[in-house]
């Protein structure tokens, strides 16, 4: 079946592919993501949250998420991988502090970040290693920083709380790892 | 042209989500005006997401495959539109008592502004129960699951058809794999997964193989459990032309020349 003028000719087991069998019911296409992705968010939720149950219960959220918004999921605005990264930290991190769910959506709608070529489990390997190796160049004081900020969602002030620094420090430790991730990363 | 460029280094931190106070407000304030700025937001928010892979990977339970794919098909598959049924509408009879309607319409503006303000409050309510119902659903269902399995596991124990097989460790293990990124004025990253563990008194240690002359010692690493290691910018010569690169299993500590067995290799292509 030849694409319609104007319409990307995605394989039919792309991330967008999938997303538009799931609009149409697909639920063969919904496994293949939950394959795909169902892993990566996992491994967010369970560091986050540090309970197993509790990930697995944020995983089942976000699937079902993604279906449910499936229909005003706009590729050109950001990949899904991307999205499911943001959710899966955001909803971790509101669930731990006890929160209702704050950012994500915004977040998620108005993200249009790079198009992460991570589709197979070879390059998403490849990607955390590519991460952590960044993330291991840090200076340890910057790495432990940006921990608390990512995987906490610690803001500035609690950092300097949690870690008996002063505030300037930490912005200071900051904005200097964020420069370092912004070369390797371009942020 | 960017008349914004003092701006980029806050929308990271914004993204991050790690400003508060002052400078919180002061960049929303900018950021409210600017849409250049908003943009940049969104494209930095999507990157720092790669920070995600720092998690250490593991894998959940197979049974919350199942639970998704059995709530999509209970639901008939599909999305749901996010919008709301639009209210159902009622036609007023209009009489000719000009004077009364005109106190009434006074009075419906006053009551439509109280139940949007109402509304708003009501919809953020309605959010909070709605999450605390799929909590509580999700426990629930874990709960039947745990009983179910527990009950699953004890047929299998007690069934007169059940045959007990001792397992040994596999001879195929995971194929060890490395990867170097390699710039001779920058330097060298270095990662590698499925080594297996050393004795106590040895090391893994990279080579840098040039083009021409003796191998470079390019650093010596450890395993974690999982069998990952990593060289992250060894010291070097700078601008040496690599040919090959190369693991070998040495005494801890490291040696000036490899003497040991060979356990990664790959050549510059």
């Amino acid at each position: 079946m030849a694409p319609t003028p104007g319409q990307r000719p995605d394989r039919r087991d792309s991330d967008e592919g999938l997303i538009r069998r799931i609009v149409d019911g697909d639920e063969s296409a919904l496994g293949i993501l939950y394959d795909r992705y169902g892993g990566l968010v996992y491994s967010v939720a369970k560091h986050v949250l540090g309970d197993s149950g509790a990930a697995e219960e944020v995983l089942q959220d976000i699937f079902h998420q993604l279906w449910r918004r499936s229909a005003n999921f706009d590729s050109a605005r950001g990949s899904l991988s991307s999205w499911l990264l943001v959710m899966a930290r955001n909803r971790s991190i509101d669930r731990a502090r006890r929160r209702t769910p704050q950012l994500e959506d915004q977040d998620a709608a108005s993200l249009h970040g790079p198009s992460l070529d991570i589709e197979s489990e070879a390059a998403q390997n490849e990607m955390a290693a590519r991460v952590r190796a960044a993330l291991q160049a840090l200076p340890e004081a910057q790495r432990v920083a940006m921990e608390l900020a990512y995987f906490e969602g610690l803001t500035q002030s609690e950092i300097a709380k949690r870690t008996g620094d002063p505030l300037g420090t930490v912005k200071t430790r900051l904005r200097s790892a964020l420069a370092s991730l912004r070369t390797v990363f371009r942020i | 042209m960017n008349e914004h460029h003092q701006f980029e280094e806050e929308i990271a931190l914004y993204g991050l989500g790690v400003l508060d106070g002052a400078d919180k407000a002061e960049l929303e304030g900018h950021l409210s005006a600017c849409s250049a700025c908003r943009d940049k937001l969104a494209a930095s928010r999507g990157t720092l997401a790669l920070l995600a892979f720092a998690a250490p990977a593991v894998k959940p339970s197979p049974i919350v495959r199942e639970r998704i794919l059995e709530a999509f098909k209970a639901r008939g598959g599909g999305p749901i539109g996010s919008a709301p049924p639009a209210p159902e509408r009622r036609g007023l009879r209009m009489a000719a008592w000009a004077p009364v309607w005109a106190a009434v319409g006074l009075l419906l503006v006053a009551a439509a502004t109280w139940l949007a303000v109402d509304n708003r409050r009501l919809s953020r309510r309605l959010s909070d129960l709605e999450l605390a119902h799929s909590q509580l659903a999700a426990a629930s269902r874990e709960l039947e699951a745990v009983n179910a399995r527990a009950r699953a596991a004890l047929e299998v124990l007690t069934a007169p058809q059940t045959v007990q097989v001792d397992l040994s460790p596999a001879a195929v293990h995971p194929e060890p794999h490395g990867k170097v990124f390699y710039n001779p004025g920058k330097g060298l990253l270095f990662y590698a997964t499925h080594l297996r563990s050393l004795a106590p008194g040895q090391t893994y240690e990279l080579w840098l193989i040039p083009a021409q002359g003796a191998p470079v010692d390019a650093g010596i690493f450890n395993t974690d459990s999982i069998g990952n290691g990593q060289v992250i910018l060894p010291p070097l010569p700078s601008g040496l032309t690599a040919k090959v690169f190369a693991v070998t299993i040495e005494p801890q500590g490291g040696v000036p020349a490899p003497t040991g067995p060979k356990v990664l290799i790959g050549s510059v292509s």
